[in-house]
Protein backbone atom coordinates (compact mmCIF):
# COMPACT_ATOMS: atom_id res chain seq x y z
CA UNK A 1 0.00 0.00 0.00
CA UNK A 2 3.23 2.51 0.72
CA UNK A 3 4.55 1.43 -2.14
CA UNK A 4 3.18 3.75 -4.53
CA UNK A 5 3.47 6.61 -2.07
CA UNK A 6 7.00 6.15 -2.17
CA UNK A 7 7.30 5.83 -5.59
CA UNK A 8 5.37 9.30 -5.88
CA UNK A 9 8.22 10.71 -2.82
CA UNK A 10 10.96 9.53 -5.52
CA UNK A 11 9.08 10.76 -8.81
CA UNK A 12 9.12 13.86 -6.75
CA UNK A 13 12.90 14.24 -5.50
CA UNK A 14 14.47 12.38 -9.16
CA UNK A 15 12.30 15.47 -10.98
CA UNK A 16 14.00 18.11 -8.57
CA UNK A 17 17.61 16.40 -8.40
CA UNK A 18 17.31 16.02 -12.38
CA UNK A 19 16.05 19.63 -12.61
CA UNK A 20 15.10 19.20 -16.55
CA UNK A 21 15.43 22.53 -18.20
CA UNK A 22 12.06 23.59 -19.82
CA UNK A 23 11.30 26.42 -21.85
CA UNK A 24 9.02 28.33 -20.45
CA UNK A 25 7.20 28.25 -23.98
CA UNK A 26 6.38 24.84 -22.99
CA UNK A 27 5.68 25.28 -19.05
CA UNK A 28 1.77 25.56 -19.87
CA UNK A 29 1.76 22.64 -21.70
CA UNK A 30 3.50 20.38 -19.22
CA UNK A 31 1.05 21.79 -16.58
CA UNK A 32 -1.45 20.30 -18.38
CA UNK A 33 -0.02 16.92 -18.84
CA UNK A 34 0.76 17.41 -15.28
CA UNK A 35 -3.21 17.75 -14.71
CA UNK A 36 -3.80 14.73 -16.90
CA UNK A 37 -0.97 12.57 -14.80
CA UNK A 38 -2.94 13.53 -11.60
CA UNK A 39 -6.03 12.43 -13.35
CA UNK A 40 -4.82 9.01 -14.57
CA UNK A 41 -3.26 8.84 -10.51
CA UNK A 42 -6.51 9.40 -8.63
CA UNK A 43 -8.51 7.54 -11.48
CA UNK A 44 -5.90 4.65 -10.68
CA UNK A 45 -6.89 4.86 -6.50
CA UNK A 46 -10.20 5.16 -7.44
CA UNK A 47 -10.78 1.82 -9.70
CA UNK A 48 -8.73 -0.15 -6.85
CA UNK A 49 -11.30 1.05 -4.50
CA UNK A 50 -14.21 0.06 -7.22
CA UNK A 51 -12.08 -3.53 -7.81
CA UNK A 52 -12.09 -2.31 -11.48
CA UNK A 53 -8.86 -1.85 -11.39
CA UNK A 54 -6.53 -2.93 -15.08
CA UNK A 55 -3.23 -2.15 -15.51
CA UNK A 56 -3.73 -1.54 -19.33
CA UNK A 57 -6.09 0.97 -18.97
CA UNK A 58 -4.25 2.91 -16.45
CA UNK A 59 -1.00 3.59 -17.77
CA UNK A 60 -2.27 3.85 -21.82
CA UNK A 61 -4.64 6.07 -20.20
CA UNK A 62 -2.19 8.03 -18.28
CA UNK A 63 0.28 8.80 -21.19
CA UNK A 64 -2.67 9.37 -23.72
CA UNK A 65 -4.36 11.52 -21.55
CA UNK A 66 -1.04 13.56 -20.39
CA UNK A 67 0.23 14.06 -24.39
CA UNK A 68 -3.55 14.59 -25.44
CA UNK A 69 -3.78 17.33 -23.13
CA UNK A 70 -0.82 18.78 -24.26
CA UNK A 71 -1.67 18.57 -28.05
CA UNK A 72 -4.58 19.93 -27.37
CA UNK A 73 -3.07 22.75 -25.66
CA UNK A 74 -0.67 23.68 -27.97
CA UNK A 75 -3.17 22.96 -31.00
CA UNK A 76 -5.15 25.62 -28.96
CA UNK A 77 -2.31 28.65 -29.11
CA UNK A 78 -1.97 27.81 -32.73
CA UNK A 79 -5.67 28.66 -33.14
CA UNK A 80 -5.96 31.20 -31.20
CA UNK A 81 -8.64 29.59 -28.50
CA UNK A 82 -7.68 28.86 -25.37
CA UNK A 83 -8.52 25.24 -25.59
CA UNK A 84 -6.37 24.14 -22.50
CA UNK A 85 -9.05 25.74 -20.40
CA UNK A 86 -11.10 22.32 -21.83
CA UNK A 87 -8.50 20.12 -20.61
CA UNK A 88 -8.21 22.38 -17.05
CA UNK A 89 -12.06 21.66 -16.80
CA UNK A 90 -12.20 18.02 -17.86
CA UNK A 91 -9.41 16.76 -15.80
CA UNK A 92 -10.42 19.45 -13.00
CA UNK A 93 -13.83 17.85 -12.90
CA UNK A 94 -12.49 14.10 -12.72
CA UNK A 95 -10.02 15.12 -10.49
CA UNK A 96 -12.79 16.21 -8.06
CA UNK A 97 -15.19 13.44 -8.63
CA UNK A 98 -12.51 11.19 -8.08
CA UNK A 99 -11.15 12.10 -4.91
CA UNK A 100 -15.20 12.12 -4.00
CA UNK A 101 -15.47 8.69 -4.79
CA UNK A 102 -12.08 7.75 -3.08
CA UNK A 103 -13.13 9.56 0.13
CA UNK A 104 -16.30 8.06 0.36
CA UNK A 105 -15.14 4.49 -0.49
CA UNK A 106 -12.58 5.08 2.46
CA UNK A 107 -15.44 5.89 4.88
CA UNK A 108 -17.38 3.24 3.65
CA UNK A 109 -14.30 1.25 4.30
CA UNK A 110 -13.73 2.42 7.57
CA UNK A 111 -16.93 2.41 8.64
CA UNK A 112 -17.33 -1.16 7.78
CA UNK A 113 -14.14 -2.04 9.73
CA UNK A 114 -15.49 -0.67 12.67
CA UNK A 115 -18.62 -2.17 12.92
CA UNK A 116 -16.74 -5.78 11.97
CA UNK A 117 -14.89 -4.87 15.22
CA UNK A 118 -17.54 -4.34 16.96
CA UNK A 119 -19.37 -7.68 15.92
CA UNK A 120 -16.09 -9.03 16.64
CA UNK A 121 -16.25 -7.70 19.83
CA UNK A 122 -19.91 -8.53 20.86
CA UNK A 123 -19.35 -12.07 20.01
CA UNK A 124 -16.25 -12.08 22.17
CA UNK A 125 -18.56 -10.99 24.98
CA UNK B 1 -1.04 -11.14 -5.21
CA UNK B 2 -3.91 -9.50 -6.25
CA UNK B 3 -2.41 -6.44 -4.37
CA UNK B 4 0.74 -6.67 -6.42
CA UNK B 5 -1.51 -6.34 -9.44
CA UNK B 6 -2.14 -2.90 -9.23
CA UNK B 7 1.05 -1.72 -6.88
CA UNK B 8 3.53 -1.45 -9.64
CA UNK B 9 1.61 0.20 -12.57
CA UNK B 10 0.37 2.85 -9.78
CA UNK B 11 3.68 3.35 -8.29
CA UNK B 12 5.01 4.03 -11.81
CA UNK B 13 2.03 6.14 -13.15
CA UNK B 14 2.89 8.16 -9.48
CA UNK B 15 6.44 8.17 -10.16
CA UNK B 16 5.80 9.89 -13.45
CA UNK B 17 3.59 12.26 -12.14
CA UNK B 18 5.96 13.10 -9.42
CA UNK B 19 8.60 14.40 -11.99
CA UNK B 20 6.14 15.78 -14.03
CA UNK B 21 4.74 17.97 -11.63
CA UNK B 22 8.25 19.03 -10.10
CA UNK B 23 9.41 19.28 -13.71
CA UNK B 24 6.39 21.61 -14.15
CA UNK B 25 6.39 23.69 -10.88
CA UNK B 26 10.36 24.61 -11.85
CA UNK B 27 9.44 25.17 -15.54
CA UNK B 28 6.26 27.50 -14.14
CA UNK B 29 8.94 29.24 -11.63
CA UNK B 30 11.57 29.43 -14.56
CA UNK B 31 8.43 31.11 -16.25
CA UNK B 32 7.96 33.59 -13.98
CA UNK B 33 11.32 35.08 -14.69
CA UNK B 34 10.57 35.55 -17.93
CA UNK B 35 7.44 38.04 -17.70
CA UNK B 36 9.70 39.69 -15.09
CA UNK B 37 12.09 39.70 -17.10
CA UNK B 38 10.25 41.16 -19.92
CA UNK B 39 8.97 43.60 -17.49
CA UNK B 40 11.94 44.64 -16.53
CA UNK B 41 12.88 45.30 -20.38
CA UNK B 42 9.91 47.27 -20.90
CA UNK B 43 10.31 49.52 -17.58
CA UNK B 44 14.08 49.73 -19.14
CA UNK B 45 12.79 51.11 -22.48
CA UNK B 46 10.07 53.38 -20.61
CA UNK B 47 13.15 54.70 -18.76
CA UNK B 48 14.85 55.11 -21.56
CA UNK B 49 12.39 57.54 -23.71
CA UNK B 50 11.91 59.21 -20.43
CA UNK B 51 15.52 59.84 -20.28
CA UNK B 52 15.67 60.99 -23.94
CA UNK B 53 12.21 63.03 -23.28
CA UNK B 54 13.95 64.47 -20.61
CA UNK B 55 16.80 65.25 -21.99
CA UNK B 56 14.70 66.83 -25.31
CA UNK B 57 13.21 69.03 -22.14
CA UNK B 58 16.47 70.31 -21.10
CA UNK B 59 17.56 71.26 -24.30
CA UNK B 60 14.41 72.81 -24.85
CA UNK B 61 14.83 75.00 -21.25
CA UNK B 62 18.16 75.58 -22.12
CA UNK B 63 17.07 77.17 -25.69
CA UNK B 64 14.22 79.24 -23.88
CA UNK B 65 17.01 80.55 -21.04
CA UNK B 66 19.37 81.27 -24.66
CA UNK B 67 16.31 83.53 -26.00
CA UNK B 68 15.71 85.17 -22.79
CA UNK B 69 19.00 86.43 -21.78
CA UNK B 70 18.77 87.53 -26.16
CA UNK B 71 15.71 89.03 -24.91
CA UNK B 72 16.98 90.62 -21.48
CA UNK B 73 20.08 92.09 -23.19
CA UNK B 74 18.45 93.64 -26.09
CA UNK B 75 15.95 95.08 -23.07
CA UNK B 76 18.85 96.57 -21.50
CA UNK B 77 20.50 97.71 -24.42
CA UNK B 78 17.37 99.13 -25.11
CA UNK B 79 16.90 100.57 -21.63
CA UNK B 80 20.85 102.23 -22.20
CA UNK B 81 19.72 103.83 -24.94
CA UNK B 82 16.46 105.18 -23.21
CA UNK B 83 18.87 106.31 -20.79
CA UNK B 84 21.55 108.00 -22.85
CA UNK B 85 18.18 109.12 -24.90
CA UNK B 86 17.06 111.03 -21.32
CA UNK B 87 20.88 112.36 -20.86
CA UNK B 88 20.71 113.85 -24.32
CA UNK B 89 16.91 115.01 -23.45
CA UNK B 90 17.90 116.54 -20.36
CA UNK B 91 20.90 118.37 -21.91
CA UNK B 92 18.75 119.78 -24.33
CA UNK B 93 16.50 120.96 -22.37
CA UNK B 94 19.16 122.63 -20.85
CA UNK B 95 20.19 124.26 -23.85
CA UNK B 96 16.99 125.11 -24.74
CA UNK B 97 16.63 126.75 -21.64
CA UNK B 98 13.01 124.95 -21.15
CA UNK B 99 13.45 123.48 -17.88
CA UNK B 100 14.89 125.13 -14.26
CA UNK B 101 18.54 124.56 -13.58
CA UNK B 102 20.95 124.69 -10.81
CA UNK B 103 23.96 125.40 -9.88
CA UNK B 104 27.27 127.02 -9.15
CA UNK B 105 27.59 130.53 -10.74
CA UNK B 106 27.64 134.47 -10.21
CA UNK B 107 25.08 136.86 -9.92
CA UNK B 108 25.86 140.40 -11.27
CA UNK B 109 24.18 143.74 -10.05
CA UNK B 110 24.26 146.65 -13.06
CA UNK B 111 22.34 149.63 -12.36
CA UNK B 112 22.20 152.77 -14.16
CA UNK B 113 25.17 155.78 -13.43
CA UNK B 114 22.81 157.48 -11.76
CA UNK B 115 25.77 159.38 -9.24
CA UNK B 116 27.92 159.47 -12.29
CA UNK B 117 24.84 161.55 -14.02
CA UNK B 118 23.95 163.93 -11.34
CA UNK B 119 28.03 164.62 -11.12
CA UNK B 120 28.00 165.41 -14.80
CA UNK B 121 25.53 167.42 -15.04
CA UNK B 122 26.75 169.72 -11.83
CA UNK B 123 30.30 169.73 -13.66
CA UNK B 124 28.95 170.51 -17.21
CA UNK B 125 24.97 170.38 -17.51
CA UNK B 126 25.09 171.59 -21.58
CA UNK B 127 26.88 168.65 -22.61
CA UNK B 128 25.80 166.11 -20.55
CA UNK B 129 23.04 163.33 -21.99
CA UNK B 130 20.82 160.38 -19.90
CA UNK B 131 21.79 158.17 -22.01
CA UNK B 132 25.54 158.25 -21.35
CA UNK B 133 24.78 157.17 -18.27
CA UNK B 134 22.07 154.31 -18.73
CA UNK B 135 22.85 150.55 -19.30
CA UNK B 136 21.69 150.06 -22.80
CA UNK B 137 20.63 146.85 -24.58
CA UNK B 138 24.41 146.54 -26.11
CA UNK B 139 25.67 146.15 -23.07
CA UNK B 140 23.79 143.51 -21.53
CA UNK B 141 24.13 141.69 -25.29
CA UNK B 142 28.05 142.39 -24.86
CA UNK B 143 28.27 140.77 -21.00
CA UNK B 144 25.56 137.80 -21.95
CA UNK B 145 28.74 136.89 -24.95
CA UNK B 146 31.01 137.31 -22.58
CA UNK B 147 29.39 134.85 -20.03
CA UNK B 148 28.56 132.48 -23.08
CA UNK B 149 32.66 132.79 -23.94
CA UNK B 150 33.34 131.73 -20.47
CA UNK B 151 31.21 129.28 -20.63
CA UNK B 152 28.14 129.94 -19.01
CA UNK B 153 25.63 127.35 -19.25
CA UNK B 154 22.51 129.13 -18.20
CA UNK B 155 22.00 132.53 -18.25
CA UNK B 156 18.74 135.11 -16.82
CA UNK B 157 18.38 138.62 -16.75
CA UNK B 158 16.12 139.89 -14.39
CA UNK B 159 14.72 136.52 -14.35
CA UNK B 160 13.97 136.06 -17.96
CA UNK B 161 16.04 133.11 -19.31
CA UNK B 162 18.14 133.98 -22.17
CA UNK B 163 18.01 131.25 -24.68
CA UNK B 164 19.15 131.18 -28.24
CA UNK B 165 16.09 132.49 -29.57
CA UNK B 166 16.29 135.38 -27.56
CA UNK B 167 16.42 138.89 -28.39
CA UNK B 168 17.69 142.32 -25.90
CA UNK B 169 17.20 145.35 -27.59
CA UNK B 170 16.28 148.78 -26.90
CA UNK B 171 12.58 149.57 -25.92
CA UNK B 172 12.92 153.19 -25.19
CA UNK B 173 13.22 153.61 -21.53
CA UNK B 174 13.37 149.80 -21.32
CA UNK B 175 15.27 146.80 -22.28
CA UNK B 176 13.74 144.11 -23.95
CA UNK B 177 14.68 140.46 -23.62
CA UNK B 178 12.34 137.88 -24.64
CA UNK B 179 10.06 140.70 -25.69
CA UNK B 180 9.54 141.70 -21.71
CA UNK B 181 10.26 144.91 -21.07
CA UNK B 182 13.43 144.99 -18.19
CA UNK B 183 14.08 147.99 -16.30
CA UNK B 184 17.20 148.82 -13.83
CA UNK B 185 18.72 147.52 -11.61
CA UNK B 186 19.75 144.71 -13.60
CA UNK B 187 20.54 141.30 -12.22
CA UNK B 188 22.35 138.85 -14.42
CA UNK B 189 22.10 135.20 -13.00
CA UNK B 190 24.86 132.89 -14.82
CA UNK B 191 25.71 129.46 -14.27
CA UNK B 192 29.27 128.39 -15.09
CA UNK B 193 32.50 128.09 -13.18
CA UNK B 194 32.28 131.07 -10.95
CA UNK B 195 36.00 131.93 -11.21
CA UNK B 196 35.99 131.51 -15.05
CA UNK B 197 32.91 133.49 -15.36
CA UNK B 198 34.19 136.52 -12.86
CA UNK B 199 37.81 136.21 -14.45
CA UNK B 200 36.22 136.94 -17.44
CA UNK B 201 34.04 139.56 -16.94
CA UNK B 202 36.55 141.60 -15.07
CA UNK B 203 39.19 141.24 -17.98
CA UNK B 204 40.13 144.77 -19.11
CA UNK B 205 38.00 145.50 -22.54
CA UNK B 206 35.38 143.87 -21.37
CA UNK B 207 31.80 145.15 -20.94
CA UNK B 208 31.34 144.78 -17.67
CA UNK B 209 35.16 146.27 -16.65
CA UNK B 210 34.36 148.85 -19.00
CA UNK B 211 30.95 149.89 -16.96
CA UNK B 212 32.63 149.66 -14.02
CA UNK B 213 35.38 151.45 -14.96
CA UNK B 214 32.80 153.95 -16.25
CA UNK B 215 31.16 154.47 -12.57
CA UNK B 216 27.94 151.91 -13.21
CA UNK B 217 27.61 150.38 -9.74
CA UNK B 218 27.99 146.33 -10.98
CA UNK B 219 29.01 144.24 -8.53
CA UNK B 220 29.76 140.05 -9.37
CA UNK B 221 28.44 137.61 -6.57
CA UNK B 222 29.83 134.15 -6.47
CA UNK B 223 27.30 131.63 -5.67
CA UNK B 224 27.84 127.74 -5.25
CA UNK B 225 23.94 127.05 -6.21
CA UNK B 226 21.86 129.25 -7.52
CA UNK B 227 18.70 128.42 -9.50
CA UNK B 228 17.73 130.11 -13.19
CA UNK B 229 14.02 129.67 -14.00
CA UNK B 230 12.70 128.13 -16.96
CA UNK B 231 12.22 129.83 -20.74
CA UNK B 232 8.46 130.33 -20.69
CA UNK B 233 8.62 131.43 -24.11
CA UNK B 234 7.75 128.94 -27.03
CA UNK B 235 9.39 127.90 -29.59
CA UNK B 236 8.43 128.35 -33.10
CA UNK B 237 9.92 126.87 -36.59
CA UNK B 238 8.35 127.92 -39.35
CA UNK B 239 10.91 127.22 -41.59
CA UNK B 240 13.49 125.40 -40.53
CA UNK B 241 12.96 121.41 -40.64
CA UNK B 242 15.60 118.96 -39.57
CA UNK B 243 17.36 117.66 -41.99
CA UNK B 244 17.11 114.20 -42.71
CA UNK B 245 20.25 111.98 -42.70
CA UNK B 246 20.49 109.70 -45.62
Amino acid sequence: MWVPIVGLLIGLFIGWALNIPIPGVYAKYLSIAVLAALDSSFGGVKSIFEEKFNAAILLTGFFSNALLAALLAYLGDQLGVDLYLAAVFAFGVRLFQNLAIIRRELLSGWAKKRRALKEKRDSDE
Amino acid sequence: MKMRNWQLPLTFVLFMTGILLVSAIEALQGQEDLPTKTQSENLIAKIETQEKELSELEKQIDANRKSLDKYQESISSGKKEEESLKYQLDRLKILSGISDVEGAGIIIHLDDNNKGYEAAKNKDPEHVTANDFLIHDKHLLYIVYELREAGAEAISINGQRVVSSSDIRCMGTTIGVNTIALSPPFVIRAIGDPDRLSESLERKKSQYYSLKMAGYPASIEKQSKLIIGAYKGSYQYSYAQPKEEQ
